[in-house]
């Protein structure tokens, strides 16, 4: 309890390191602080292109169906990307000054969460020029970005935290995330799933996932039950686990670094 | 936030702390590493802090002193929480802020402003505790121009100031410096010091490692000498300093007995001379004749010069100087003149000629002597330069080269 209250108390250098993040990833750039519009936009566009006009995909409005499911994608590998190397490549920090350590995988996942939210905004226009519009449904998705937000965390806690002892998971890694993405069904419908490897989907945490994303904001209906509880499940095991393994693990980082 | 202490209470309890680092001497970091090399991770534990326990008081300034890898900046770590011991516990009450890196967090491409909010967030302060304290921070850093620069077009010292200043306006309980007061010239680091004297009076508590004995005695009111990792002396600066400087003394004296011992591979540069006579040993001791590298001002200090004399030489004169370490010549003379039986010893085969120096009263610091047996023309037999090295310490702060010997009077 006490090292929480610690973490409220040190909540502006969560921002504050957020705000660098954000403020500093493009700096120098002519485009500057709009490149985090750009981007996702620019992505929008060579989807639609690819997939819509050349590969002609049949589904009604594809773009918008993987654009949907590939922006909490995006946060997720951010996570076990930047996240996963936080407490490393803050070592200066970490060796030589006290702070809560958990604010470190903290400050990236919600510099990552706000890029997607940033991304957001575009998917909105996107959904608006394209006729799909937005729903009542959307009640549902402050709900799923918290359960996507605490995922993320989580796994963050515990692969950034097991990162200082074992380097090589950031590697490691890389090649899962990019398997995943393939059994995730983010380019294409999960009733396309064969009954069989249905299960092995649902083990993929990102699954239930994406599929409650597609369900508020293409489908645009609520998300299934069973869904929401497997989502809910997942996210709250990932924090609270995560937290416990980091807080055991980071007593010896400053040895370990 | 402040805790209530009442006086009698202890702001910092270090019971029974112990530390060991593991050594690796070949550290594999990877899996494929652990698992090749599983059987070569080899490693040896050392004990860096041996079983320490420190009580200290709410607005007590504490000073660490002690050679290199004692322990001293590991302990202030494991106050800062930056690391935690392998035994025993560490209570802390209040606020720690630890000055160990300064400007913690500064990105080069932010403005000085934003920096210093950063970086005071590391401390732990909220948005509105930075409001509180933004002009302070910025007036003490002496910085109004440029705060709204980007950090990278300060100069290095305007960096260090600006880091320095947030670091002393955090408010802590208690504040933790390891060896920072060095930062940006004289003027700055006197304000530095002043500010540190005037944090000391309001009450917060200091813990301060320094090489600088001087700093800690003008700061402190306990100092604790570090060595391997135990305590080993502890108390009053001035009561503990002498012992340290002695022991440190002791060391240099030490290492340059050997150099005496081999007189004939000294320095071509430091020693030159016909060597007809030849000094074979140089040697300072107290009024007790114990060998010693360390004195306190005002008190007797002996020099004896120890030749050898193969080619029967009939008389020859001694005479020494006395080098502060930057060069300036503190003191010299020789038995000529002094007029000294008639200026010239008579030389045996092999002697020694002592010089007692009943109040050496060098400031401290670090001195060299300089030793020589030369004819009365000053035809040099031997000049040995810089043969020893030795070092002055003092229970008061007078300053300069040497003592005069006063007194103060109320008319």
């Amino acid at each position: 309890m006490n090292s929480l209250k610690e973490l409220y108390a040190y909540r502006e250098m969560i921002f504050s390191l957020v705000r660098k993040d954000l403020r500093t990833r493009y700096k120098g750039s002519v485009l500057g602080f709009l490149w985090t519009f750009v981007n996702p936009l620019l992505q929008l566009i060579v989807n639609s292109v690819v997939f819509s006009v050349i590969m002609r995909v049949q589904m009604d409005k594809y773009y918008i169906y993987m654009f949907v499911g590939l922006l909490p994608w995006i946060f997720f590998c951010n996570c076990l990307q930047a996240g996963t190397t936080s407490v490393v490549s803050g070592q200066d920090l970490i060796k030589k000054i006290y702070f809560p350590r958990l604010v470190l995988p903290i400050a990236t996942v919600s510099a990552a969460f706000m890029n997607m939210l940033f991304s957001m905004v575009v998917m909105f226009g996107a959904l608006y020029v394209s006729g799909k519009g937005i729903t009542d449904q959307i009640i549902y998705l402050p709900l799923l970005l918290l359960l996507l937000y605490s995922l993320g965390l989580g796994l963050t806690f515990v692969f950034s935290a097991c990162n200082v002892y074992l380097r090589d998971l950031e590697h490691i890694l890389g090649i899962i995330t990019m398997s995943m993405f393939y059994v995730t069904p983010i380019l294409y419908p999960i009733s396309m799933v064969p009954e069989r490897l249905l299960k092995v989907l649902y083990v993929n945490p990102m699954t239930p996932m994406v599929l409650a994303f597609q369900d508020v904001l293409y489908y645009q209906r609520a998300p299934h039950l069973d869904t929401l509880v497997i989502v809910i499940a997942y996210a709250a095991i990932a924090l609270v686990a995560g937290y416990f393994i980091f807080q055991r693990l980071q007593r010896n980082f400053v040895e370990e670094l | 936030m402040k805790p209530n202490l009442s006086q009698e209470e202890y702001i910092i309890e270090i019971n029974h702390v112990s530390k060991d680092f593991t050594i690796y001497y070949d550290k594999s970091y990877t899996l494929k590493e652990r698992l090749l090399f599983w059987q070569r991770n080899r490693s040896e534990v050392r004990h860096v802090l041996k079983d320490i326990s420190i009580k200290v008081k709410k607005g007590e300034c504490l000073g660490l002193i002690g050679q290199n890898g004692a322990g001293k900046s590991t302990m202030l770590k494991l106050l800062s929480k930056i690391m935690y011991p392998n035994s025993g516990e560490i209570v802390t009450r209040g606020r720690v802020a630890c000055l160990i890196e300064l400007g913690a967090g500064f990105h080069p491409d932010m403005s000085g402003r934003e920096n210093v909010y950063t970086n005071a967030s590391i401390f732990g302060l909220t948005k509105k505790e930075i409001d509180k304290r933004i002009n302070d921070i910025i007036e003490f850093s002496e910085l109004e121009e440029f705060i709204d620069n980007p950090v990278r077009t300060y100069s290095s010292g305007m960096y260090m100031r600006l880091a320095f200043s947030v670091a002393i306006n955090v408010d802590a309980d208690i504040l933790l410096i390891d060896e920072i007061l060095a930062v940006g010239d004289a003027a700055f680091q006197a304000k530095c010091f002043n500010k540190m004297k005037e944090i000391k009076a309001s009450g917060v508590t200091i813990v301060l490692v320094s090489h600088s004995l001087g700093q800690i005695e003008q700061i402190c009111d306990r100092s604790i000498w570090f060595k391997d990792g135990a305590i080993e002396r502890e108390g009053s600066p001035f009561d503990v300093h002498p012992y340290y400087m002695e022991y440190m003394g002791n060391k240099i004296s030490g290492t340059h007995e050997n150099k005496q011992n081999d007189a004939d591979h000294a320095d071509k540069e430091s020693r030159w001379g016909s060597r007809e006579v030849e000094i074979t040993k140089v040697e300072l001791s107290d009024a007790a004749g114990e060998p010693k590298g360390v004195f306190k001002t005002g008190a007797p200090m002996t020099i004896s010069i120890h030749y050898t004399n193969p080619g029967h030489i009939t008389e020859a004169v001694f005479g020494f100087s006395i080098f502060r370490v930057d060069e300036i010549r503190c003191y010299g003379a020789n038995t000529h003149i002094d007029r000294f039986g008639n200026g010239k010893i008579p030389l045996r085969p092999q002697g020694v000629v002592t010089c007692i120096i009943d109040h050496n009263n060098l400031v401290a610091g670090e001195y060299w002597l300089d030793t020589e047996i030369n004819r009365e023309d000053d035809f040099h037999y031997d000049f040995w330069k810089k043969c020893l090295k030795f070092r002055m310490y003092s229970d008061i702060g007078d300053a300069g080269i040497a003592r005069l010997d006063h007194k103060w009077e109320i008319l």
